[in-house]
């Protein structure tokens, strides 16, 4: 018996919710102490207490408040407090949408803090990584240079002007003077090494990239539109996607393994809670119509 | 933007570039990065509030980041260019949740958890019972006690800045710590978004608007931070919807007169201003630049809370008046608090932001998030109608490479420029060295630097001709062709301002008027039934250099240049069509999306402002005795008279027509043939006058309207006498004249127009426009 529940105490899971709970009772304990919540006509405010209102005033960047400034502190503090009391007198705080958000997402971030609690270990990284290495997956590069032929110089020609351009350079090189002396001068590169998609896409649109990536490397293709006019493309190289070594991305997967944690534990924690409650919902749920906002204004 | 730089890079060296996003060496001529300072998510009360529940700023990185993302209503949505980089800017306090609760028919009224808040009656008990559930639960702090510790406080404070250092990625993409404080008093907009220039130094806990609403104290405040180590900035944004407060030259919110001090501490703080969201341009406005062909573009004119019974002001909402106030505060006051550059951004608070017309999904989770509730013109929190919300801006920034620091020092140095959603390219240079092709050398950029300032800079001193200026634009490759670039200059005299724009370079070859400089609109492709356009019009790149024909080296100016793009379908033109309804008549069909680039200032030396004629100020006048007329006087003086006046600034003369005023009960009735029959029944001491005989080409000082327009159709405006002033308004703000009486001469004075008498009363004139004088 003992060795099984040894074995469970090993659970990371099970560990951080032993702790999580052990927070929530610390919360717990601590609130109960800081402020006992029966109505009562006593507001009473220790020098520890105000001295949490001074941090507050400082955490903003500002310097320590003066006697006066503490004074005033103090004041605003105590005005809050019997507003509080009344509100809560009241009831306000009941069903505030306010205050159930804010609450709610006091939980989650406590869940968070929990999943932080754990380094992981490089092993542990590792084995994660195998599993999960497509993720990471670094996208298809290309390197090439191109041709512009501007409509702005050949209006309605311009196409038809890099068609015949490259009947005229199809066995010429890269490199070959005659080639680029038959485009345009263009407002950016003439030549762009090891690019991804998506920084083709933003300079040249996301047409363009998509052509490029298809073309054979080591002669001219084309023409090929871009949103600035037509292009002869020269594809150098393609650098294929590849998935990189655990050691060129060890930070990107801690990062990526402790979201997913946090994300683990939100949702098996909240499981647990969960499970304490018998929900009720009406059974006719789907079929309940909600007024469109322009009934709502008609009304 | 490098230009035809690389021509050949060893083959050999493509290879050994490792495949993993590195920081490439900083580019010393600077390239442009594309980002958002304004968007919202769910832990934005308000967005919460409209059912944006889900989504954090990690998920608006993705978002930036080309991945997709939930629209708070559940369907997709996708960036359609990536962003270089970006700041989330929720709110840093609970404001405007009362506001909303009380609006009829706005989504937080519906809530039932909202009744506390909503005014049953407009009884004094009443609204002090929903002030008391207010300044508890909302107003006056975090509504829990257990809210209130700063580590609690601050944990979304601090989780904002943990997601933002999360998705930054030095050369890749920047994600700045910043938040927005949300101060609106009595519904006027005065919010700013804070950026930080580093995260590290953040304070735990950022000044709200529950600190202080005023401006002023934000700047001190951000002044201390800056003191400790920890740079950052402000970026004010709405000031169209600021009721006329966002850029005073009077008093500041606080009634403190505006000094020398306000405008150090406002420049220290505030380098840029936002002039492009979803809720419309601040860049000016047609009562403002009646002469401005292209002012009239996403206007809109609402307060925060739409408060019944008010009616927005135009002046002091838009940037190119505070920008002339600014100019014209220098030259009379020695201070300008209006020096700042252009962004643009969004204000979504959807997380996800639509920035093309193509792909609109609206702002504001589901009071806009169906094209049903978009185009049967929902009220927006019961504002504004949902089809004159526009796609988001967004903010070019000039910097040597894309990081935290290089980003913010190009914020800084305002070396930024405004795009209305498409990824429009802009260049502007201003200086006295540049030769008139120097703009189509392969090294123009680094001459650009080299010899005269960026956009957002200042002219260096004069050297004995007039400035000249390099612009440059290439378009969005998956946008409109360009239409043409302008040069908007703003300039002051004696205490007036002006403005004029030049058309400077323009796609095709149309022909500008020979006298007026004008050029004819480019047409349009666009096939408004079917919501189509095409790019067979306009140019990809424009580029110039421009000398300022005009120039006057003993006045103070700023240019700044506008880039407009080919008429293309706006989302409510395209979406109508999607429904087979007709496009809305309450918006254009089409829209010319365009870039502004940040101004370029030019101060006159001393010795050229010494030697330069200088207006009479009222404070001379009274010295030589001048008399102020009383009311009586000016009644005599004006009253059922048509008098000229002449501009002494501008040499301009024209004819003013005082129509009768009220006289109120007990007046005998006249009969319907007297002149009077009509007029006498309006209120006591009110009457319409009329500006006569003003022509198109007048340059106008500022605030008086379209004075051309009122000259040829006959139409008129209130004027009182009150308090030894004729008072005139402009779209609900006063405009008061004083009148001298020194001799036997009638020297009037504009309230607006920072302490100079520029107005002599004149001999009637005969003929208007003499053959043979000199043009004006």
């Amino acid at each position: 018996m003992s060795i099984r529940i040894g074995r469970w105490l090993r659970e990371p899971l099970l560990q951080f919710l032993l702790i999580g709970l052990a927070l929530f009772v610390v919360y717990d304990l601590r609130n109960q102490q800081a402020a006992p919540r029966e109505r009562s006509d006593r507001i009473e405010l220790t020098a520890d207490d105000l001295l949490q209102v001074g941090f507050a005033w400082v955490a903003q960047g500002r310097p320590a408040p003066s006697p006066d400034e503490m004074r005033i502190l103090a004041d605003a503090r105590v005005r809050e407090e019997i507003l509080y009391r009344e509100a809560l007198a009241l009831g306000l705080d009941k069903d505030d949408v306010i205050v159930r958000h804010r609450l709610a997402q006091k939980m989650e971030f406590l869940f968070e803090d929990v999943a932080k609690l754990r380094e992981p270990t490089t092993d542990e990284l590792k084995t994660w990584f195998d599993r999960n290495a497509q993720r990471f997956a670094l996208p298809e590069r290309v390197t090439f240079r191109h041709l512009y032929f501007s409509p702005d110089r050949r209006g309605d020609r311009t196409r038809e002007d890099a068609a015949r351009a490259f009947t005229q350079i199809s066995g010429t090189s890269m490199d070959s003077p005659d080639a680029l002396a038959l485009g345009d001068p263009f407002m950016f590169q003439d030549y762009y090494g090891d690019r991804a998609p998506d920084d083709v896409a933003k300079t040249f649109g996301p047409g363009f990239a998509q052509a490029v990536f298809e073309m054979p490397p080591g002669r001219w293709a084309g023409p090929v539109e871009s949103g600035y006019g037509s292009h002869l493309v020269w594809v150098d190289s393609v650098t294929p996607a590849r998935v990189p070594s655990f050691e060129e991305v060890e930070s990107e997967v801690k990062t990526a393994w402790i979201e997913e944690q946090r994300a683990e534990i939100r949702e098996k924690t909240f499981d647990v809670m969960r499970a304490r409650y018998v929900v009720a919902l009406p059974a006719d749920l789907p079929s309940i119509e909600v007024p469109t906002m322009a009934d709502l204004a008609s009304q | 933007m490098r230009m035809n730089l690389r021509t050949t890079i060893p083959r050999a060296m493509a290879t050994l570039l490792i495949a993993l996003p590195v920081l490439a060496a900083p580019n010393p001529e600077r390239d442009v990065y594309f980002g958002e300072t304004h968007v919202h998510t769910s832990w934005s009360l308000d967005a919460f509030a409209i059912g944006n529940v889900l989504t954090t700023p990690g998920d608006a990185y993705k978002y930036f980041k080309g991945e997709p993302i939930k629209h708070p209503l559940g369907y997709d949505v996708r960036i359609d260019t990536p962003l270089d980089w970006a700041g989330v800017t929720d709110h840093s306090e609970y404001a405007g949740v009362v506001n909303l609760a009380n609006e009829p028919g706005s989504a937080v009224s519906k809530l039932s958890v909202a009744q506390p808040l909503i005014l049953k009656a407009r009884t004094k008990e009443e609204m002090e019972r929903v002030a008391l559930y207010a300044i508890n639960t909302l107003a006056s702090g975090p509504p829990v006690p257990a809210l209130m510790a700063p580590e609690i406080a601050g944990t979304v404070w601090k989780r904002n800045v943990a997601l933002a250092d999360q998705a930054n990625q030095p050369g890749k993409f920047t994600a700045f710590c910043s938040y927005e404080w949300t101060s609106m008093p009595n519904n006027m907009n005065l919010h700013r978004n804070i950026f930080f220039k580093d995260c590290a130094k953040v304070p735990p806990m950022p000044f709200s608007a529950l600190d202080s609403k005023h401006p002023v104290d934000l700047w001190d405040w951000m002044d201390g931070q800056r003191k400790a180590g920890n740079d950052l900035l402000a970026i004010s944004h709405n000031a169209n919807l600021s009721d006329g407060r966002m850029f005073p030259t009077e008093v500041d919110t606080k009634g403190r007169p505006i000094d020398a001090a306000y405008a150090a501490s406002r420049l220290r703080n505030e380098p840029l201003i936002e002039i492009k969201q979803l809720k419309g341009t601040s860049e000016t406005h047609p009562v403002l630049s009646p002469t401005d062909e292209f002012a009239n573009f996403e206007i809109m004119s609402v307060l925060l809370g739409n408060p019944p019974g008010r009616i927005p002001h135009i002046v002091g909402s838009y940037a190119r008046q505070a920008l002339k106030d600014g100019v014209a505060l220098q030259d009379s006051k020695g201070f300008n608090p209006y020096k700042f550059g252009f962004g643009a951004a969004s204000d979504s608070h959807n997380t996800a932001v639509p920035y093309r017309q193509d792909n609109f999904f609206g702002g504001h989770s589901f009071t806009d998030g169906t094209i049903e509730a978009r185009m049967s013109g929902t009220l927006v929190g019961g504002m504004f109608d949902a089809r004159l919300e526009g796609t988001s801006g967004l903010t070019g920034v000039w910097a040597e490479e894309n990081t935290r620091a290089s980003l913010f020092e190009g914020m800084s140095r305002k070396e930024t420029f405004a795009v209305s959603g498409p990824h429009i390219k802009v260049r502007f240079f201003g200086g006295w060295e540049y030769g008139p092709d120097a703009v189509t050398q392969g090294d123009w950029v680094k001459t650009g630097y080299a010899k005269g300032v960026a956009m957002g800079g200042d002219l260096p001193p004069a050297a004995g001709k007039a400035p000249t200026f390099m612009v440059w634009a290439v378009k969005d490759p998956t946008s409109g062709n360009l239409d043409r670039i302008q040069i908007v200059k703003g300039w002051t005299k004696s205490g007036q301002s002006f403005e004029k724009i030049y058309e400077v370079v323009w796609a095709g070859d149309r022909k500008p008027d020979k006298w007026t400089g004008a050029v004819p609109p480019i047409g349009s492709t666009v096939d408004v039934e079917n919501a189509t356009y095409t790019n067979t019009i306009g140019a990809v790149e424009l580029k110039t250099v421009w000398t300022d024909p005009e120039f006057d080296p003993s006045l103070h100016a700023f240019y700044y240049a506008r880039v407009i793009e080919i008429p293309t379908p706006r989302w409510t033109t395209i979406q109508a069509k999607q429904l087979g309804i007709a496009p809305p008549d309450v918006v254009s069909a089409t829209i010319q999306e365009r870039a502004w680039t940040s101004p370029i200032w030019y101060t006159p030396s001393a010795e050229d402002r010494k030697n330069a004629p200088r207006g009479t100020t009222v404070a001379e006048l009274t010295t030589q005795g001048g008399k102020a007329l009383n009311d009586a006087q000016l009644k005599a003086l004006i009253e059922e008279k048509s008098v000229w006046m002449q501009n002494t600034v501008t040499g301009e003369k024209y004819m003013i027509i005082y129509g009768a005023l009220g006289k109120g009960p007990g007046v005998k009735p006249l009969t319907p043939s007297d002149p009077g029959y009509v007029t006498q029944r309006f209120p006591t001491n009110q009457g319409q006058f009329q500006v006569r005989y003003v022509g198109r080409g007048v340059a106008m000082q500022s605030l008086t309207g379209d004075a051309a327009e009122g000259s040829y159709l006959g139409t008129s405006r209130t004027y009182n006498i009150a308090n030894g002033k004729i008072v005139t308004e402009l779209v609900g703000t006063p405009i008061e004249i004083a009148v001298y009486k020194l001799g036997d001469q009638y020297i009037a004075a504009r309230g607006n127009e920072f302490g100079y008498a520029n107005y002599e009363m004149v001999p009637a004139v005969a003929e208007l426009s003499p053959l043979g004088a000199a043009p004006r």
